[in-house]
């Protein structure tokens, strides 16, 4: 299920990195409108005085400006590119290598420079909301894949439930399923469980390996 | 020496929602036959006729002549149509009418109701007196949208049901369809988001729907509505007009001794009609405080009168009213009111006082959208 829309934007915190306060006089008035505090971040050598690691991505918002060099050493996660908060760019110089910048940043909205009141909602609702839709989607991906990491686990253990069982594979899928809910774990972590648990008395002289099994 | 300005007011006193804004010029004219001393202001009136691609026009003409206020629109299609131009030309829109909030231009000054100045009491009222379940009816465009999504998501974050949205175009009569669907759903009762023709139809097919059927209309669905008012009960006519539920800050019943004065006057400058409205007293209002303003910035200049507008103080035929300095809408006093067999509004409940516009909704809503329960939804129109 898709995240819920978040539209009101009470509580908020932006944070504002830029050089040039006059160009976001509209966006820090209009925030005011809509609930969200503002702050412009001090720029110290050209980097953002902020403690990122104290970001909270429920409440705070990051808006960068994509004219600032490299102002931000945000921690992304490179394969979704995926910000620990929402951002929220800010163009002034309409270029390929700007533009690069703020959307490996993560940037999921953008305001033209000088900020138009009238877009601030807008970009407000868009960059948020494509923030937690990727957050769900790289939830979802992170799932999946480690649904596929253990699916070995989760072959072997079908194979050793219907040589221990006497069952066809549904049956001891069935089965698999049943207990990895009884015991409140998913599967691929419960099938993992069961095969190390059974290891050893496959160990025991007499015992075949389940390899052997599989080769029947 | 006396200070002469010229201030544009467009109103669409022609075409199919033209009643409202007929009373809404009238009481834009009203404030500024009671001038202020120092103070002479020259309206210079245009009527786009209720269409859309007019209004931008009409605006431009006027800013170019080199007004730098303008009082009017009452569609909020109208009102998103020409706010571009008066922010190109960094002019003033004094919006006079209640609307569906989400904007907050800094180009405009809001003197009509906001969202939770009419359609929240709304909700709360029809949820603890008639019941929880409302069948939805507007005019399709931007206000009957946003304000019955309002209304939605406030039902739904209340454990109130809406049974189903209905939108017919702006103008069109032919409202059978709506009427049928309305009975056959049986709601505890209609929220309508109507204007103009459209809405006087569907109130006389709607009572005699129901008269038809012996059904009690008022008692079983009653109707409300956040636009409904007096020059728009004259014209639904006699064997329709009692009975419907407007949630409004203004009606012409007030008992107050402003109010009085007010409604003397104007019946007095303008005997043809239409009635006064909650917009001809926004409009009203609109025009007295830009007035105030103008006096005491000693200038048109727009910085300065927004400036001088947030420190008015008006005491207008509803109570007392301000501007909001950081959002620029008004402080306004809801009020729920029940139409009678005059063509007029008995009150039944109203605020203590002023309430602060909250435009956004940021302190009256739920953080995250409330889905709707409802799978039946749907656009007919």
């Amino acid at each position: 299920m898709a995240p819920r829309l978040l539209q009101n934007f009470n509580g908020g915190r932006a944070h504002i990195v830029t050089a040039s306060p006059s160009a976001v006089e509209a966006l820090l008035a209009t925030l005011g409108k809509l609930g969200v505090s503002a702050s412009i971040v001090e720029l110290v050598n050209g980097r953002a005085g902020i403690d990122l690691a104290a970001l909270q991505a429920d409440r705070d918002i990051l808006f960068v400006d994509g004219d600032l060099d490299n102002p931000l050493a945000l921690d992304i996660d490179a394969g979704a590119r995926q910000p620990a908060v929402p951002v929220i760019g800010l163009v002034g110089v309409e270029a390929p290598s700007r533009l690069k910048q703020l959307v490996h940043l993560g940037a999921t909205a953008f305001l033209r420079k000088p900020v138009q009141g009238g877009a601030v909602y807008t970009a407000l609702f868009l960059g948020i909301n494509q923030f937690l839709l990727r957050g769900d989607l790289r939830a979802r991906l992170d799932d999946m894949d480690r649904r596929r990491r253990g699916r070995r686990a989760v072959v072997k253990a079908i194979i050793a439930r219907m040589t221990d069982a006497g069952v066809d594979d549904d049956e001891a899928y069935e089965w698999l399923r049943r207990e990895s809910m009884r015991s409140r774990q998913n599967l691929e972590d419960y099938c993992d469980a069961f095969m190390k648990k059974r290891a050893p008395a496959f160990e025991q002289p007499g015992n075949e390996p389940l390899r052997g099994v599989a080769r029947k | 020496m006396s200070r002469h300005y010229r201030i544009g007011v467009m109103f669409s006193t022609t075409g199919p929602y033209s009643v409202v804004p007929r009373s809404m010029l009238n009481g834009a004219l009203l404030a500024v036959r009671e001038a202020l001393p120092g103070l002479t202001v020259e309206p210079v009136v245009v009527n786009p006729g209720g269409d859309l691609a007019a209004y931008a026009a009409l605006s431009r003409e006027l800013l170019q002549s080199g007004i730098r206020h303008v009082v009017g629109c009452y569609t909020s299609s109208s009102r998103k149509e020409v706010i571009p131009c008066f922010e190109k030309h960094d002019a003033l829109l004094w919006y006079p009418s209640h609307y569906e909030g989400f904007e907050s231009s800094n180009n405009v000054i809001y003197t009509g109701a906001s969202p939770n100045q009419h359609v929240l009491p709304l909700v709360d009222h029809m949820l603890a007196h008639v019941g929880p379940r409302a069948f939805c009816i507007g005019s399709n465009y931007i206000w009957a949208w946003e304000n019955t999504r309002i209304f939605r998501e406030a039902m739904t974050a209340r454990g109130a049901r809406v049974l189903a949205e209905r939108y017919v175009a702006v103008g069109d009569t032919e409202i059978d369809q709506v009427v049928d669907a309305i009975l056959e759903a049986r709601p505890s009762f209609v929220f309508n988001n109507l204007i103009g023709t459209s809405n006087y139809a569907f109130f006389r097919a709607f009572r005699a729907a129901c008269n038809a059927r012996g059904i009690d209309q008022p008692r079983t669905f009653p109707v409300v509505s956040c636009t409904l008012s007096e020059p728009e009960l004259e014209e639904i006519g006699e064997g329709a007009v009692e009975g419907h539920l407007s949630s409004s800050v203004y009606f012409s019943s007030l008992a107050t001794p402003a109010n009085r004065a007010f409604t003397r006057a104007y019946r007095e400058a303008f005997p043809e009609g239409p009635s006064t409205s909650a917009d001809a007293e926004a409009s009203y209002i609109a025009m007295k405080l830009l007035m105030l303003a103008l006096a005491e910035a000693g200038t048109d200049d727009v910085e300065a009168v927004k400036a001088a507008v947030t420190r008015q103080h008006l005491l207008a035929p509803q109570g007392e009213v301000r501007i909001d300095p950081q959002t620029l809408h008004a402080y306004l006093t809801p009020r729920i009111g029940i139409s009678n067999g005059d063509a007029r509004f008995d009150i039944l409940v109203e605020a203590a006082g002023p309430v602060p516009p909250d435009p956004y909704l940021v302190q009256s809503s739920p953080r995250y959208a409330v889905a709707s329960r409802n799978s039946t939804l749907r656009v007919v129109k």
